[in-house]
């Protein structure tokens, strides 16, 4: 009899666990309760960035009493589900929450977030105090829906004890097209399956493949229409392709993130992503080096990136909570070297040209070097199901099943399908 | 009525409940819900849902909606995955239940943990180590391979190799289930048929196919059912591994209604595609309900 009541209890007590189990997708950090007007910001850092912006907000908590920040991490991969759900009236919402540049056309449209023009002046926040391409993408139909945190370009990589072992000067690493391909081919050893430059053929080329198309000159997307097939894109994905099939820099197939196994190895010598990969490399020990992403097209410099910004829910309207939410942006600002530690440049003027600690640093000085020519995604509603079939023809051509001007005519094709839906 | 068959009917009652419980709330409820949904244009960002009747369903079987293609091309990659994993995971599945039952008691235990503890490991793990073994340049089957002078071979990047590899890949995972079930099928067929079958000289490959088969043909059904709708239920190894390439070879449907409800944010759309996904897979659970007690 005992033991069936027992055996009653445990199960009861795994039901109830694996039911708890589910409500736990939210991570809050608790700091000192019961003061001051609480504001709610939603964040997706659950990576290694998390803990950096938690010191922020705690800071901020201890810095004054009138109002209490209460950060809460969503999973990134459950992030915009959890905002859209939030703004639809179908769960909490937030008083201040993280957007990257790419979504914020998608909520704009709808109404969704606040014009931020009338409560940053009332603080003495500026324009002049960010980078001009990260205040300006919050810029939409001559409203500002955003404070920008930080801009996340791709930046080149590379192994520095396979330069020096090439002969190559590992403080000099390649700045053009011409460069990168004489250096790509002098650090290639097939026979120690060494590359020069592996190329993914996923995952970053939602980063690099705009990158070349833009140095080329070219646009994702005119008059509101997708432009893949542009001959800019052509050029673009015909010498991105030839890395791999003519150079012969890069191994043929390589699988999701097979470069950064590569790289991990150091058998990859140089390798384009994006600055959250620096604590990664930290950890693994390698001798790596940062540089600017050389200028692979045949135009100008530029770089593909995205950016965190602060939005604010339309729905908040309380005048009190308005005044909180943006003084603790102006902290933010202010105090983002915390946040820099994660290998993000912030976007504020006061830590990226003024600040001596920022300056020092070895990657993020670099990173914020290219804020100037840095492009986002075109701004458009629903950037992600557009450009879908892009990546799928991309990874085509960059597997030697079609022709780059082939894949680019097909990704066209589909993408103005989805646009006439 | 007698007292006490009152008081079962109440125990039995009772048990039934907390389950009943569960599939009323995650189940029922969500179902009706969906198929609501289905029936407006349903943008997760627009407060109105505009009721449109069975629109996203003429628009899935419209041939110039881009919901034509996500459907379509989903279902075809779904399918070839059943079709390729289905015969494996219950072969693969009985042939190490025989196996594992021919084992001396001790070893028969450590040997039915070890294949079923796969089972237990969430599939971002699975992916995880399915990545690192089949990496095409630096994977270790793939250096195996060098050192026996065998060209490698692009195991997630090339067909048929990313089929073979999603489907080896979920053999590895969940083989242990079937093969429990199988086991325990196996035990229940009587000591008696196999010495009656030994007596009239039968040999092992007649007992197996005469005594066997047709003993465990009910746990066959299930098998062959729950694999299936598993196989369709197919998500995260393609997603994890592929990506859906090379292109959007792999890309398999369940993955297409998921972009569709959260990336396009068109739940209406989405719960209309997984509504029918739904329908095909009772449809053929039917079928194959049909087909093996016609059998008999």
């Amino acid at each position: 009899m005992e033991k069936k009541w027992l055996k009653m209890a445990l199960t009861a007590a795994l039901t109830l666990g694996s039911l708890a189990a589910c409500s736990s997708g939210e991570e809050t950090s608790k700091t000192v309760e019961g003061k001051g007007e609480k504001i709610t910001y939603w964040a997706p850092f659950s990576g290694a960035d998390g803990p950096r912006m938690k010191a922020i907000v705690e800071d901020y908590n201890t810095s004054q009493d009138k109002y209490e920040v209460d950060f809460q991490i969503v999973p990134q991969s459950d992030y915009y589900k959890t905002v859209d759900l939030a703004f639809s009236g179908q769960g909490n919402s937030p008083d201040v929450l993280v957007m990257h540049t790419d979504q914020l056309k998608n909520y704009a449209d709808k109404n969704l977030l606040k014009d931020l023009n009338d409560t940053i002046e009332n603080t003495g926040m500026k324009e002049s105090d960010y980078s001009e391409t990260a205040w300006s993408a919050g810029n939409i139909g001559d409203k500002q829906y955003s404070i920008p945190l930080d801009i996340h370009p791709l930046v080149m990589y590379y192994n520095k004890d396979l330069f020096t072992a090439a002969g190559l000067d590992p403080e000099q690493p390649p700045t053009n097209r011409e460069e990168f391909l004489a250096a790509a081919n002098k650090l290639t050893d097939s026979s120690k399956n060494q590359y020069g430059f592996v190329v993914p053929t996923l995952w970053p080329n939602q980063f690099i493949f705009p990158t070349i198309l833009f140095q080329n000159g070219g646009e994702l997307m005119k008059d509101g229409k997708p432009n893949y097939n542009s001959p800019e894109a052509v050029e673009a994905l015909s010498f991105y392709s030839d890395l791999i099939h003519k150079e012969k820099v890069s191994p043929e197939n390589v699988q999701q993130d097979g470069e950064v196994t590569l790289f991990l190895q150091g058998k990859n010598a140089m390798h384009l992503n994006g600055p959250w990969m620096m604590e990664q490399w930290d950890k693994a020990g390698i001798n790596y080096g940062v540089a600017p992403v050389p200028q692979l097209g045949t135009k100008q410099q530029a770089v593909y990136a995205n950016g965190h910004n602060f939005v604010i829910p339309a729905s908040v309207t309380d005048s009190k909570k308005l005044d909180g939410i943006t003084d603790f942006l102006k902290f933010a600002a202010e105090n983002t070297m915390e946040w820099a530690k994660s290998g993000q440049a912030p976007a504020s003027k006061a830590i990226y040209e003024q600040n001596e600690e920022f300056k020092a640093m070895k990657q993020q000085p670099i990173v914020a070097s290219e804020f100037e020519y840095a492009k986002f995604a075109p701004v458009v509603a629903n950037w992600g199901q557009l450009s879908e079939p892009l990546w799928a023809e991309v990874n085509l051509a960059l597997l030697g099943k079609k022709d780059p001007k082939q894949a680019l005519e097909d990704a066209n094709k589909k993408a103005e399908q989805v646009l006439n839906k | 009525m007698t007292k006490s068959s009152w008081k079962s009917k109440l125990t039995s009652s009772l048990f039934v409940i907390p389950y009943l419980l569960l599939f009323i709330v995650f189940l029922l409820i969500p179902i009706g819900y969906g198929a609501w949904m289905s029936l407006h244009n349903w943008d997760l960002l627009n407060p109105v849902h505009e009721f449109v009747g069975l629109k996203n369903y003429q628009k899935i079987f419209d041939p110039n909606s881009y919901l034509n293609d996500l459907f379509f091309e989903g279902l075809k990659n779904t399918a070839q995955f059943v079709v390729y994993s289905v015969p494996v995971l219950v072969a693969v599945g009985l042939g190490l239940a025989l196996l594992v039952n021919t084992l001396p008691g001790k070893i028969r235990g450590i040997f039915r943990t070890v294949y079923f503890i796969p089972y237990a490991v969430s599939v971002s793990v699975v992916a995880i180590i399915w990545l690192w073994l089949l990496d095409t340049n630096s994977g270790l089957i793939n250096q195996y391979l060098q050192k026996l002078n065998v060209p490698i071979i692009p195991w997630l990047t090339d067909l048929p190799w990313a089929w073979i590899s999603l489907v080896k890949a979920t053999l590895w995972w969940t083989i242990g289930f079937n093969m429990v079930i199988f086991i325990n099928a196996l035990n229940d067929v009587s000591e008696e048929l196999y010495e009656a079958g030994s007596l009239d000289g039968a040999s092992r490959w007649q007992r197996f196919i005469h005594i066997t088969l047709p003993s465990i043909k009910p746990t066959m059904l299930f098998v062959v059912i729950t694999s299936t709708i598993a196989s369709f239920n197919i998500y995260g190894q393609p997603y994890l591994m592929t990506r859906g390439g090379p292109g959007t070879e792999t890309k398999v449907l369940l993955m297409n209604i998921v972009d569709e409800a959260f990336k396009q944010r068109q739940l209406g759309n989405a719960a209309a595609m997984s509504l029918l996904m739904a329908l095909i897979m009772i449809t053929i659970s039917i079928v194959q309900f049909r087909i093996s007690n016609r059998k008999e």
